[in-house]
């Protein structure tokens, strides 16, 4: 055999191994065009939500034989890593998904990564849309479209030790001065084995408390594409959430985000604990909680938390999307909602908070408080977390980094302020 | 034995012509996992925000100069390379000495002191984030002990940067240790019988006689631990992720941040680019070391 011979042979021969390569990559599952089997790929985040949805999946096998579903959970920004893997590369390897419009929405949406879902939800069975509040439904919109079924609702709240309340001789707080003032109460009263306060100091995750601080104000994040970083209650809502921080909170709290701060707070080292909703379990878990008797929740001091919630979307690059929303109606209908709220996570679903089953099962003070909180949320509750942009996660940092300054010291809460406005006044108006 | 001209007196022999059919799958591999991934972030780095075919920009190359974020990070990541490279190196010449000595149990050790390098720096940084922490932490209490006062390890931008050097520290020195200990073992006794003959004392012998022998296999340990350090991640992305306010955002963190929570595909391809450039010259240079200091023997 000559070279050119031995050459073409070789081409051909590497040819076969790439097309056979090719063929075994195409992972999509069954084609659900023929009306057969259908394998959907689900990916979830690794939160009380997700896992429990998980463990739910096979009651969704039983009533659709023909659905096989592979659900991989995985943790938070490793759940949006494959994600967007998944979504730039257009692979038809994921059908479902967890997702967080109020973070990742305006963007996900320019870039085409979600299939609207208003005509699937208008062919839904009767009833299924009904029910819904209205602030988990307005959440799941971008840009007028559905881009998800909402899965809860959540937003922060706050936790408090009753009985380092009753030892200062305090109340509630009910306004952001009133919470400056217990934390001054509750560090005069501590015997040093315990923090005032604990709250989040990660760049990345500050936004989500220090929004209450920003709202109750009565500041918008932006108004007519500026900013308010520069207004004078912009400056002071800095300082409070900072003074609190940095003088009331556990050191390193520039670190802190929900898990530092609630192992803190269940562990009885703080007074008070600035958190998500979605924490109480972990709060009163049987074996790592030493609060539990002695644990009170209220609204967050200010009266304007953010809201929010996960919602369930489909890949607009999935071969099965009859399957994928039949899968999504089925994890966010009623029923399956009221399963899950029963197993603690609050239901986006106003019609739920009546629901005799549900009410049955708020049997302590301590869940009807936090059954009322989530009400508050519901009717009361900022959508927006950080300002509104596709670029909301670098903007979230910015506002978090900038807080952090003060925090640390290394700038006041003026400088902050500024440098806040000069870093996301170009990032909004793109 | 005849041979084929292949052009400026390059020659190949007549069984190898044969081989290229074989060696096709091994190209075309490499190329869809080392070159085509590099073209990619470099045509991706050099387009718009309309992505690979939107046209040819620098604006990402001027956005990346003009950016603090930028060589804040480029400063972070030289000034964790440049300490723990020099501590990592003193500290793994002399415990790979004290590895080469052939004492009982010699090999037992070894092996022990090498756990750190082959655990994951996962769990690595989940230990020492435990470690570290302000409150119940085993660092502190430590301290605490002696009267001193704690330390805000994690928390504290003037602090951050050490406390993951001596995570990096603890987790690699065993590593250029082991390195080090089998070049001291390798190196030619003879040399050093003479020198002691000649008069030559313990130190003389190390400094003047044991270190330039040694230098090839110092540069192959310092070389393998650049191309770690220049890309400093895992650490930083498991303790600190980048904090706290970007003190230890190192310039492979800051990519990292740009393609999966940014979004910015094609800022993060550009400052991927120039990480890779650092890793190519910084290996250069310790190649360029190597050959030059390489003694033979």
């Amino acid at each position: 055999m000559n070279t050119g011979k031995r050459i073409v042979g070789g081409i051909a021969a590497a040819g076969i191994v790439i097309s056979l390569a090719a063929c075994s990559s195409d992972s999509g599952g069954d084609s659900s065009g023929d009306g057969g089997p259908v394998t959907l790929n689900v990916l979830l985040n690794g939160n009380a939500i997700g896992t429990n949805i998980e463990a739910m999946t096979d009651a969704f096998e039983d009533s659709h034989p023909d659905i096989t579903v592979n659900v991989q959970v995985l943790a938070e920004q490793q759940m949006r890593d494959k994600e967007q893997l998944n979504l730039q590369s257009r692979s038809n390897a994921m059908d479902v998904y967890m997702t967080l419009p109020s973070r990742e929405g305006p963007l996900f949406q320019a870039s085409g990564y979600y299939e609207p879902l208003d005509d699937y939800a208008a062919g839904a069975e009767d009833g299924f849309l009904d029910g819904f509040s209205t602030i988990a439904i307005d959440g799941m919109k971008v840009d007028g479209a559905t881009v998800a079924m909402p899965m809860n609702v959540e937003g922060p709240i706050m936790y408090y030790r009753t009985d380092l309340f009753e030892e200062a001789g305090i109340e509630v707080p009910e306004s952001i001065d009133d919470l400056l003032s217990a934390a001054e109460a509750l560090e005069s009263s501590s015997d040093g084995s315990y923090v005032p306060i604990t709250l989040r100091g990660q760049a990345d995750a500050l936004a989500y408390d220090f929004g209450a601080f920003f709202h109750a104000e009565g500041l918008d994040w932006v108004t007519d594409g500026e900013p308010n970083f520069t207004d004078p209650k912009a400056i002071e809502a800095i300082d409070q959430y900072a003074t609190l921080a940095s003088e009331y909170g556990p050191e390193g709290v520039i670190n802190y985000s929900f898990n530092e701060s609630t192992n803190l707070f269940a562990s009885g080292g703080a007074a008070i604990e600035l958190e998500s909703s979605n924490l109480l379990p972990t709060i009163i878990a049987p074996e790592t909680s030493s609060v539990i008797d002695t644990t009170g929740i209220a609204t967050m001091p200010g009266g304007a938390p953010s809201i929010l919630s996960w919602g369930l979307a489909m890949s607009p690059f999935s071969e099965n999307k009859d399957a994928s929303w039949e899968y999504i109606e089925w994890a966010t209908n009623y029923d399956t909602q009221l399963e899950t709220a029963l197993l603690g996570i609050a239901p986006p679903r106003d019609a739920l908070y009546e629901d005799e089953t549900y009410t049955a099962s708020l049997d302590t003070p301590l869940k009807q408080q936090w059954s009322e909180a989530l009400q508050y949320l519901l009717t009361d509750g900022e959508t927006e977390i950080g300002p509104v942009s596709q670029q909301a996660p670098e903007i979230r940092k910015i506002i978090g980094d900038g807080v952090g300054t003060v925090i640390l010291g290394t700038a006041t809460a003026e400088e902050a302020a500024q440098s806040i406005q000069d870093q996301i006044s170009p990032l909004i108006t793109e | 034995m005849t041979t084929i001209p292949l052009g400026r007196g390059r020659r190949i022999a007549p069984y190898a012509h044969g081989i290229w059919p074989l060696v096709v799958p091994a190209l075309v591999v490499t190329a869809a996992l080392i070159v085509i991934p590099i073209a990619y972030s470099i045509a991706l780095s050099f387009s718009g925000l309309g992505g690979i075919g939107s046209g040819f920009t620098m604006a990402n190359y001027e956005r990346m100069f003009a950016d603090p974020v930028f060589w804040q990070s480029v400063q972070i990541t030289f000034f964790l390379f440049a300490v723990c490279m020099i501590i990592q190196m003193i500290l793994g010449v002399g415990l790979g000495y004290l590895l080469s000595v052939d004492v009982p149990g010699r090999r037992i050790l070894q092996g022990a002191i090498l756990i750190p390098a082959i655990t994951a720096s996962v769990a690595v940084g989940l230990l020492w984030l435990l470690f570290y922490d302000p409150t119940l932490g085993t660092a502190n209490q430590l301290l605490r002990a002696v009267g001193l006062e704690n330390i805000v390890w994690l928390g504290d931008p003037a602090i951050a940067p050490w406390a993951l050097i001596i995570v990096d520290t603890w987790q690699w020195t065993p590593f250029v240790a082991l390195i080090v200990s089998a070049g001291i073992r390798s190196l030619p006794a003879d040399v050093f019988e003479a020198a002691g003959i000649d008069g030559a004392g313990g130190w003389k012998m190390a400094w003047h006689i044991g270190l330039p022998l040694l230098a090839p296999v110092l540069t192959v340990a310092m070389l393998l631990r650049t191309v770690d350090l220049v890309r400093f991640f895992d650490l930083a992305y498991i303790m600190t992720q980048g904090g706290p306010v970007n003190a230890t955002n190192t310039l492979n963190l800051y990519g990292y941040r740009a393609a999966f929570i940014n979004q910015d595909s094609g800022y993060a391809a550009t400052l991927q680019i120039t990480l890779f450039v650092f890793v190519i010259i910084a290996a250069a240079v310790f190649t360029f070391i190597r050959k030059r200091f390489t003694i033979e023997y």
